[in-house]
């Protein structure tokens, strides 16, 4: 569980040993059923967790539509992060899909760990650097990309959440209708690339 | 002093004023970091870093008005930010990821840039580590505001979307031609011109 997060934050710096101590001192598991919703639309974001195992997604209400904003499985991170930065109230819900194990960290305590290290400092800061470029490259993709071209590029990236997530949340994620994405799953057949990592 | 010379060095007072209010930087600290910051000026309607290219800087507007935005495939683009005195604007998956730019930042006015470069920033980074702690703050702040941008548009109607621009933002009516605005808001132009209507006599934007 530790050496998951580990690796996944070498790939930003290479804590040493104490440095990595320090860090995971701090984190508490938290386990979930599926279905659970860990912060509501208001709530302040209290923890950055790191999913260890399952499957969580973030959205909001549109009126009475789900929009999905993000959707997080193992070695990934998740968090209200806007809420979670800047103390403000949460836009967003944060619900888990699948039983899911999680590393978490309060604000306090990752605020403590910034004034003792400078490297886990260096962490918080490539990480949330990461985030602004992800949410960049959506933004982009979404104007660039037509519907079809954003699903393929999904599949590739993410052959196993196919099976995992229901469909009607790729779509909204993926930012379409519900019927296009069904429409779009022919072009899978196609694709023997694809569907062989389907069955892996 | 030539009267440039002065607007430079009140503009770095503003520049540590500014980039204190993430940490809090001594004089000293302030002057380590002065060698590295480069002062760029631009007319308006210069193309400061362009498709293709692979972005060098991080820049932040000492003073004028620049935009970046989407070329599309289809012709035509699309404004994804409007960056005033104090914003920082450049184009960032191509800097930090070291790839070819997808987009385009473009002065609107003539402009002057406070930037610093990759190499420079990584160095700054390395040397003095309490520089994290501003450059973790600055990049937070652009996250939280460019969720809320994401948020909106996903979110709001375009008549909120207009309203509420228009509202914390109402110098830029006049200082933004009016089909960015509208590109950047999501807005098509007719739409747009139509909705100015919404803001007569409301007061707000001839204060």
């Amino acid at each position: 569980m530790l050496d998951m997060l580990r690796q996944y934050v070498s790939g930003y710096v290479a804590l040493t040993n104490e440095e990595f101590t320090f860090l995971a001192e701090k984190l508490v598991v938290r386990s979930f059923d599926k279905r659970q919703q860990l912060v509501r639309v208001g709530d302040v974001e209290q923890f950055m967790n790191f999913v260890v195992k399952g499957l969580v997604r973030m959205y909001f209400l549109k009126g009475r539509t789900q929009v999905i904003t993000n959707i997080a499985k193992e070695g990934e991170l998740i968090s209200s992060s806007a809420s979670f930065l800047s103390g403000a109230p949460s836009c967003y819900f944060i619900e888990t899909l699948e039983p899911t194990m999680m590393l978490s960290i309060t604000k306090e305590d990752l605020e403590g760990l910034y004034q003792r290290s400078f490297a886990i400092e260096r962490v918080g800061r490539l990480i949330t650097t990461q985030f602004v470029l992800q949410k960049e490259e959506w933004e982009l993709e979404c104007m660039r990309l037509d519907a079809r071209e954003r699903f393929l590029r999904f599949v590739e990236n993410n052959p196993d959440l196919m099976q995992r997530v229901p469909q009607k949340y790729l779509a909204s994620y993926l930012n379409m209708k519900p019927e296009t994405f069904s429409r779009l799953k022919h072009l899978l057949r196609k694709r023997p690339g694809v569907i062989k990592s389907f069955q892996t | 002093m030539t009267r440039s010379n002065n607007f430079h060095k009140t503009a770095l007072d503003r520049l540590h004023h500014y980039l204190s209010a993430y940490a809090p930087l001594t004089k000293q600290e302030f002057g380590l970091l002065l060698p590295y910051i480069e002062i760029r000026e631009f007319d308006k309607k210069v193309k400061v870093i362009r498709e293709g290219e692979t972005e060098r800087y991080l820049n932040i507007v000492a003073r004028g008005l620049a935009r970046k935005y989407l070329p599309l495939r289809t012709g035509g683009e699309v404004t994804i930010q409007l960056a005033t005195e104090g914003h920082i604007i450049h184009s960032e998956l191509s800097f930090h990821n070291r790839v070819p730019s997808g987009s385009v930042v473009e002065t609107i006015e003539p402009t002057i840039f406070f930037s610093i470069s990759y190499d420079s920033l990584e160095e700054l980074y390395k040397k003095i580590p309490k520089f994290e702690r501003m450059g973790r703050l600055l990049i937070s702040q652009l996250f939280v505001k460019k969720d809320r941008r994401y948020f909106d548009q996903l979110n709001k109607s375009t008549r909120e979307r207009f309203l509420d621009y228009v509202n914390k933002h109402p110098q830029m009516m006049q200082r933004v031609p009016q089909k960015y605005l509208a590109s950047f808001l999501n807005i098509k132009p007719e739409t747009f011109s139509r909705l100015k209507h919404l803001i007569k006599g409301k007061g707000k934007l001839t204060g």
